[in-house]
């Protein structure tokens, strides 16, 4: 199902979030790797998990596979897919391929640099942007690649992407923004958002392009998270009081409190947009308990 | 200018192999203003070596000042000419210039055994005497009309060709603190300029084809032809 069908009917659209494990999936059916165990957690709660892609430039299991084994499960997954590590030729293939084995959503994306990751040494491929990675993927769902030859069967998928509403001067985000939806981007996930006014701030400038957009929401888990995104992650920032709060409570009830400052914060500013998109990053357990302190109702799927 | 840095001495001496007699070349253009390969680093190279047990038939950078290394008549005339018999006696060269250079000396000396010397870092601007910096990719398609000169291909990490990702912080990129994010060099020049609608056209897939090496240039006073696998492109200065 594409996710576009429930922005259509105006659903408040939610999504979760799995990385692929760093290794290969067991050869036994009945052995399911934890991305894969994560997402059935999440899946009575969210209408779709994302599945990255080599997240943060290291290497891992790859993404179309885990969307598939995610599909097989009966959980709607969002193929992420960067232009990282694949030339042209191979991010079309990827795309026709993903179609074939069944994806109907696909987030389209740069991707993390080579440096930020386990294979410094590794030649970044970079060969499209984003924006022509949205472009050549429109092609291949109008019946052309992006050399203009014609293919047979075109893929129909919903077709996604990134904003990062932190970026600073924002004009820039905004420009490149509108040239994603003039490429043909159908959906918004924004970067980890963490201040209101920032985030109101942005909508302002972006509701009249009419497009749908989910509030990219990083589960803070512990103060020193807060701390090492400050320092490490580029484009997140974590407000003090932020880490001071969830710093407030003992260890143990990091998780309880994670939950309720993610739904306080959503609650605060899903008015503002169609959808959120939670990454949990591994505490898919406490999606629930967001969800509930968000006052959103959960995607209720059935399996 | 090609940015050129020396190999440390010891992997230079260490693919020297023991008895082999060397002839050391430098490069009176760009390795000279590098401090890699000038007349002075040639000959401190020769003492380096000889230091070192080598065995150095000669040494030159074939000058004037400002001559460059990679202009095959004059290498040739100079090592062939002027330094006849220590460039017979010579094994192998060992240059002291980019990888243009090291090919040039195979070319002057009719297929001779070469040793380079530096690593060719990138092409750059020489900024001071002391301080040279990368704008230019040598990718064959410059694109830098809609960015008001900057390239994106050598100033963003990731070649970026409609607008930055979405890493920058505080204006640098999320590579490396120590470098501005080449978007927003490029956003703020043109918001200066008062040409920001430069920006928003949609740029297309870059044409690798021209990028694709090795790659010729046939010149004369009227008109150049740029040849790559992308095809031979003629192109008349006169019209």
């Amino acid at each position: 199902m594409k996710l576009t069908t429930l922005f259509d009917k105006g659903e408040f659209v939610i999504t979760g979030e799995v990385g692929p494990i760093k290794g290969a999936i067991h050869r036994d059916k009945s052995i399911e790797p934890t991305c894969a165990i994560e997402a059935l957690q999440l899946h009575q709660h969210v209408h779709a998990v994302n599945v990255t892609d080599n997240q943060s430039a290291v290497m891992r299991l790859g993404s179309l596979a885990a969307s598939v084994r995610l599909k097989t499960n009966g959980i709607e997954p969002v193929y992420q897919l960067t232009c990282r590590d694949r030339n042209r030729l191979a991010l079309q293939s990827d795309l026709l391929t993903a179609y074939s084995l069944g994806i109907d959503n696909v987030l389209l994306l740069t991707g993390d640099h080579i440096q930020l990751g386990d294979h410094k040494e590794a030649k970044p491929v970079f060969d499209l942007d984003s924006v022509q990675l949205i472009d050549m993927a429109k092609g291949l769902k109008r019946g052309y690649d992006i050399s203009g030859s014609r293919i047979e069967n075109y893929l129909d998928m919903a077709f996604g992407a990134v904003v990062n509403p932190n970026s600073d001067p924002i004009e820039l985000q905004i420009m490149k923004m509108r040239k994603k939806i003039d490429a043909g981007a159908q959906f918004f996930q924004t970067q980890a958002v963490y201040d209101v006014k920032i985030f109101e701030k942005f909508i302002k400038k972006v509701e009249r392009f009419n497009c749908p957009i989910q509030v990219g929401i990083v589960v803070l888990k512990t103060p020193q998270m807060g701390r090492f995104m400050n320092k490490n992650i580029s484009g997140i920032h974590v407000p003090d009081e932020w880490i001071d709060e969830i710093g407030s409570v003992g260890k143990e009830d990091y998780k309880k409190k994670a939950a309720e400052m993610a739904g306080r914060f959503i609650k605060k500013i899903k008015s503002m947009v169609q959808g959120v998109h939670i990454m949990p990053l591994g505490w898919t357990d406490i999606v629930p308990d967001i969800l509930e302190h968000a006052q959103i109702k959960p995607a209720n799927n059935k399996r | 200018m090609h940015a050129t840095i020396q190999k440390p001495i010891g992997e230079i001496v260490k693919h020297i192999k023991s008895g082999e007699k060397v002839f050391v070349v430098g490069c009176n253009n760009c390795a000279w203003k590098c401090y890699s390969g000038g007349d002075d680093e040639t000959k401190m190279m020769a003492k380096r070596l000889t230091d070192r047990g080598i065995e150095v038939t000669g040494y030159t950078a074939p000058g004037p000042k400002g001559m460059s290394l990679c202009k095959l008549d004059h290498t040739r005339k100079v090592l062939m000419e002027e330094h006849t018999d220590e460039v017979k006696k010579a094994d192998s060269f060992l240059i002291l210039g980019c990888g243009q250079g090291v090919h040039t000396v195979i070319d002057a000396t009719d297929g001779g055994m070469v040793h380079p010397g530096c690593d060719t870092v990138f092409g750059g601007e020489t900024v001071s005497d002391t301080h040279i910096e990368e704008y230019c990719s040598l990718c064959g398609d410059c694109i830098i009309e809609f960015t008001g000169g900057l390239c994106p291909i050598t100033l963003c990490a990731k070649q970026l060709l409609n607008g930055p990702c979405g890493g920058a912080e505080n204006g640098h990129c999320e590579v490396d603190e120590e470098r501005p994010c080449g978007w927003i060099l490029i956003y703020e020049r043109l918001k200066k300029l008062g040409r920001l609608e430069l920006l928003d056209p949609y740029q297309p897939a870059k044409k690798n084809s021209k990028w694709s090496r090795p790659r010729t240039l046939e010149v004369s006073p009227t008109e150049a032809t740029f040849c790559s696998i992308g095809g031979k492109v003629t192109v008349s200065n006169q019209d």
